[in-house]
């Protein structure tokens, strides 16, 4: 488990194989404060816009609904979730 | 190029000469707009009745986060509006996608011909209903489809609608739609999008090469996305045979 934490809010990763209907399977649950509030998925297939990106594969809660590019990086990534979920 | 509103027109019921002439003098000539240019924006007020000729148009919105909707894509032949000009306002922007031939009707020309001409009146009103019936199969297509069935189910439609204005040859058309576009008129992401264009690939349904997309097997592309052409009410297409109207052909216009 990989702790990324700040002082509003703890978010976790955690690794996970996802089923995509494609060749990228490689995800990482996103927990914050122990709930589960996001799912990312590194775009391995070559066809994507920017491949090795990662991209909110699904998002619950107050993520819930939001369209976002990709992210170039996991840490982009997470810091963006982050930012989302401070109270 | 001109003839491409004729031919749509056709496609949904028979026009006499003198109604093709009609036609002919509201198109006396076209504008070159470039890709990705407004023709007219939300909150402007509608002058002139725009058609497009050639390329590939879209009605769009763009909510406060930025986030763009598109509503219609516009094929050559479609009238943009119609019948807006009859509101104060557009509350939508119509902006092209590829570069384009626009003509701008004056409203006063398209009015005189609803007058003179009722099987032009007729047809343009088919036009009309017609853009409604599109309307409301996106509705469905987006609220009811999955992903892979509303990309599938946009190709088929596009495919017919080309079809009636001679845009289509051996099932192969200029898709010049980026993922982005299809994105932000599918609801999906540019993900999402992407591998379903590869999913549809994969499955032997299309080929998408260089802007030119090619429904490799329409039969099965069509059972795939359950496409049923009933709405698009086109009276010469190879998937409906259309009915034909005693009272429209008796009317005093010929």
């Amino acid at each position: 488990m990989i702790k990324q934490g700040n002082v509003e809010t703890l978010v976790v990763l955690q690794p996970i194989a996802v089923d995509t209907g494609s060749s990228d399977r490689t995800g990482m649950l996103v927990m914050a404060n122990g709930m589960l509030v996001a799912v990312l998925i590194r775009l391995d297939a070559p066809e994507h816009e920017n491949p090795q990106g990662w991209f909110v594969e699904a998002a619950f809660g107050r993520l819930q609904g939001l369209r976002v590019p990709a992210f170039d990086t996991l840490e982009d990534a997470t810091r963006w979730l982050r930012q989302r979920l401070k109270p | 190029m001109q003839d491409a509103l004729i031919r749509k027109l056709e496609s949904f019921q028979e026009l006499t000469n003198e109604d093709r002439g009609a036609l002919n003098s509201l198109v006396p000539r076209f504008r070159h707009v470039g890709p990705r240019t407004d023709l007219i924006r939300e909150g402007e007020p509608p002058e002139d009745i725009h058609l497009i000729l050639d390329g590939y148009a879209c009605r769009y919105k763009v909510l406060p986060d930025g986030q763009r909707q598109i509503m219609a894509y516009l094929v050559p032949g479609d009238f943009c509006d119609l019948n807006v000009f009859i509101l104060d306002q557009m509350d939508h922007t119509i902006g092209t996608v590829t570069a384009c031939q626009v003509v701008d009707i004056p409203r006063h020309a398209i009015e005189a011909v609803m007058v003179d001409r009722p099987h032009v009146t007729q047809a343009l009103w088919r036009c009309a209903l017609v853009d409604e019936a599109i309307l409301r199969e996106w509705l469905v297509n987006i609220g009811g489809r999955p992903a892979n069935q509303r990309i599938g189910h946009l190709m088929c439609e596009l495919l017919l609608r080309l079809e009636a204005v001679g845009g289509v040859r051996n099932n192969s058309f200029s898709f010049p739609f980026t993922q982005a576009d299809i994105a932000d008129t599918m609801g999906l992401s540019n993900v999402h999008v992407n591998r379903t264009i590869q999913e549809l690939r994969a499955m032997g349904l299309i080929a998408l090469k260089q802007r030119v997309l090619t429904i490799l097997d329409v039969g099965r592309l069509k059972a795939y996305c359950g496409f049923n052409p009933n709405y698009l009410h086109l009276r010469n297409s190879r998937w409906s045979t259309g009915r034909s109207v005693s009272w429209l052909s008796s009317g005093s216009g010929g």
